[in-house]
């Protein structure tokens, strides 16, 4: 996981092919698990499954079959159609949190970073610490609580906890490029803000908030299946965590397969997620990963 | 100290418990109605109100609150009646009993991991634990969770300890409702821990006094012990000073709920799903209470230790 360029120096390293190939081979197998679950969440998304995973008129408990692939669960459920409704709850769910947490985190932070010490950095940087001092099932437990199971809370809430830790790097990250000569100079000659941010800071900052975004994506999957297992998440969508809270029961039981499947794919989709972090963060900021 | 407090404690706090406040009082659900019972008379509802003082406006409301934080006047629960100081007082030792065992082992695995993946570095050890680390950190605490418990306490597993439950009438009963939590608590943090260990470790070896320690012929365990690890004690103690207030109220929630351990996470939980508002408003001020002093208390202890870091 570590690039060839950035360490061809060290004279520990194996050759700098040999750790190529390794690199692009864990990058393939992380960008065909995307595909597969992308696949997934979409195969769900045009309809291919129908309402099975909502319907309860199979049996209980059923085998794996060519009905049905990966068998009912216990109220008659479709396990494999529940597993792509689960996917695309997942996709969605990380998707809005990683785009909503880089807008106001990479926004905010921009503009915390170009003024230090000055009015907006106080109030972001005040912001941030506020947010941060509160622990995060407590801040997602609060405001479950105050909006009652209204439709995108769970976003909502993820979205208030993860934009800090996007908004203190990009803070840290425009702190530095303020400095530089270019930014320097279209300051003294009178460039509008605006423009200095969007065309000498903001070209500078994308990776990061690439590498950001990707990582508040695994943690938004992760959290989500957590708070359904609770039964903090949304009602009405099927989720991961809506499948292993349910087969708590089932395991005691001695059926397994809603366990496995649901927990499988997210592990799966995980992992593939953090492979591709690593292999971005190693081509863009080889410090980076570190934090 | 008054510096810190001013600038640092204080607008922390009050920003903390005004967004508490006015998600809680102002978004939740309506107070006067969850306690008038089944089928109230809008009458009734109207004298609980008065009761509960709801009419005032937002700021006096708010500035009760801080004074009933202040002076740890806590209230009820709305669902027991309990007195929360109580409440707090009983299950937060709980909470401590369970977490610590995996707290101190899983930063002990850790950095343990991370030395040998350091002193390794790009080797097949190295090499092991990297990519251990990162399939450890795919699987989720819910996944850990019960597949924990079904292998060492079901009878699909090998049925070790008791599947679910709480006692600390002795240690050896304590111990066998306590393993398979820290079992899930090691497995869940190790990974993020070896990683950011690990980066730390290789930048302390890459110094200059290593390599003297090398030359010299130190054993690899030698120079960790001497040269490496004191030196990267600042980041090391950072983050585990940092883990302690989201363990005790976060990393247990899900732990408590599940296995039925009468915690402070538990605790956290019911208030949440059965909207006790009480319980949640002193759980959020205090626990963001021990958050932002164990932050001051960290950078405090630092300045003592490294006088260099006052220069800054």
């Amino acid at each position: 996981m570590i690039s060839a360029a950035n360490h061809s120096a060290d004279p520990w390293v194996g050759s700098a092919r040999q750790r190529r190939r390794m690199t692009s081979l864990l990058t393939y197998g992380a960008i065909a698990g995307l595909a597969g679950f992308t696949l997934l969440a979409l195969s769900h998304w045009i309809g291919l499954w129908g309402d099975r995973a909502t319907l309860t008129n199979a049996q209980s408990h059923l085998p794996a079959s060519l009905h049905h692939w990966l068998g009912t669960n216990a109220i008659g459920q479709d396990i494999a159609a529940r597993a792509a409704a689960g996917a695309a709850t997942a996709f969605k769910t990380g998707m809005l949190v990683a785009l909503l947490t880089s807008t106001i985190g990479g926004a905010l932070g921009m503009l915390a970073g170009y003024f230090p010490g000055r009015w907006p950095d106080l109030l972001v940087s005040w912001l941030i610490a506020v947010i941060d001092a509160i622990p995060f099932y407590l801040l997602v437990g609060a405001l479950a609580y105050a909006a009652q199971g209204a439709p995108g809370t769970v976003v909502a809430a993820l979205t208030l906890a993860f934009w800090t830790s996007t908004a203190r790097y990009i803070r840290a990250e425009t702190l530095k490029i303020r400095e530089t000569g270019y930014v320097v100079s279209a300051r003294t000659q009178g460039v509008p803000l605006a423009i200095i941010l969007y065309r000498h800071v903001a070209p500078n900052i994308r990776h990061l908030l690439l590498i950001q975004a990707t990582i508040i994506f695994i943690a938004a999957v992760k959290s989500e299946v957590v708070l359904s297992f609770l039964g903090l998440g949304d009602g009405q969508s099927v989720s991961w965590g809506r499948m292993i809270a349910e087969s708590s029961q089932d395991i005691l039981a001695g059926h397994f397969a809603n366990f496995v499947v649901a927990s499988g794919s997210l592990v799966v989709l995980v992992a593939a997620l953090n492979v591709l972090t690593d292999v971005l963060s190693d081509h863009f900021d080889p410090r980076y990963w570190r934090s | 100290m008054l510096r810190t407090l001013f600038l640092r404690v204080i607008p922390v706090m009050l920003g903390v418990t005004a967004l508490g406040f006015t998600l809680l009082v102002k978004f939740g659900p309506d107070r006067a109605l969850e306690l008038a019972g089944r089928n109230p008379t809008a009458q009734e509802v109207a004298v609980i109100r008065e009761q509960l003082h709801d009419g005032r406006p937002w700021i006096i409301q708010y500035g009760h609150y801080l004074s009933d934080l202040l002076t740890l006047d806590l209230g009820r629960s709305d669902s027991t009646g309990e007195p929360i100081t109580r409440l707090l007082a009983r299950t937060i030792p709980n909470s401590i009993a369970l977490v610590l065992p995996g707290f101190i082992l899983g930063h002990l695995l850790a950095l343990f991991l991370a030395g040998i993946a350091a002193s390794h570095r790009n080797h097949w050890p190295d090499r092991l634990i990297a990519s251990s680390a990162v399939l450890a950190m795919s699987v989720s605490f819910v996944v850990v969770m019960m597949t924990a418990q079904i292998a060492f306490a079901s009878r699909y597993g090998l049925s070790w300890f008791p599947a679910r439950g709480w006692s600390t009438a002795s240690i050896s009963q304590w111990l066998s409702f306590v393993a398979v939590p820290t079992f899930t608590i090691v497995f869940v943090s190790t990974g993020y821990n070896v990683r950011f260990y690990r980066a730390v470790l290789v930048e302390e070896m890459s110094r200059e006094h290593v390599k003297t320690c090398q030359m010299l012929g130190y054993s690899r365990w030698r120079t960790m012990l001497v040269a490496v690890i004191p030196n990267a004690l600042l980041p090391i103690s950072t983050r585990v000073m940092y883990s302690i207030p989201s363990l005790v109220v976060g990393g247990s929630l899900l732990l408590e709920s599940y296995f039925g351990i009468p915690g402070a996470g538990k605790v956290t939980f019911d208030a949440i799903t059965n909207g006790d508002q009480p319980v949640l408003k002193a759980v959020l001020g205090l626990s963001s209470l021990l958050m932002v002093l164990v932050m001051v208390g960290t950078d405090r202890l630092y300045r003592r230790v490294d006088p260099r870091l006052t220069l800054e």
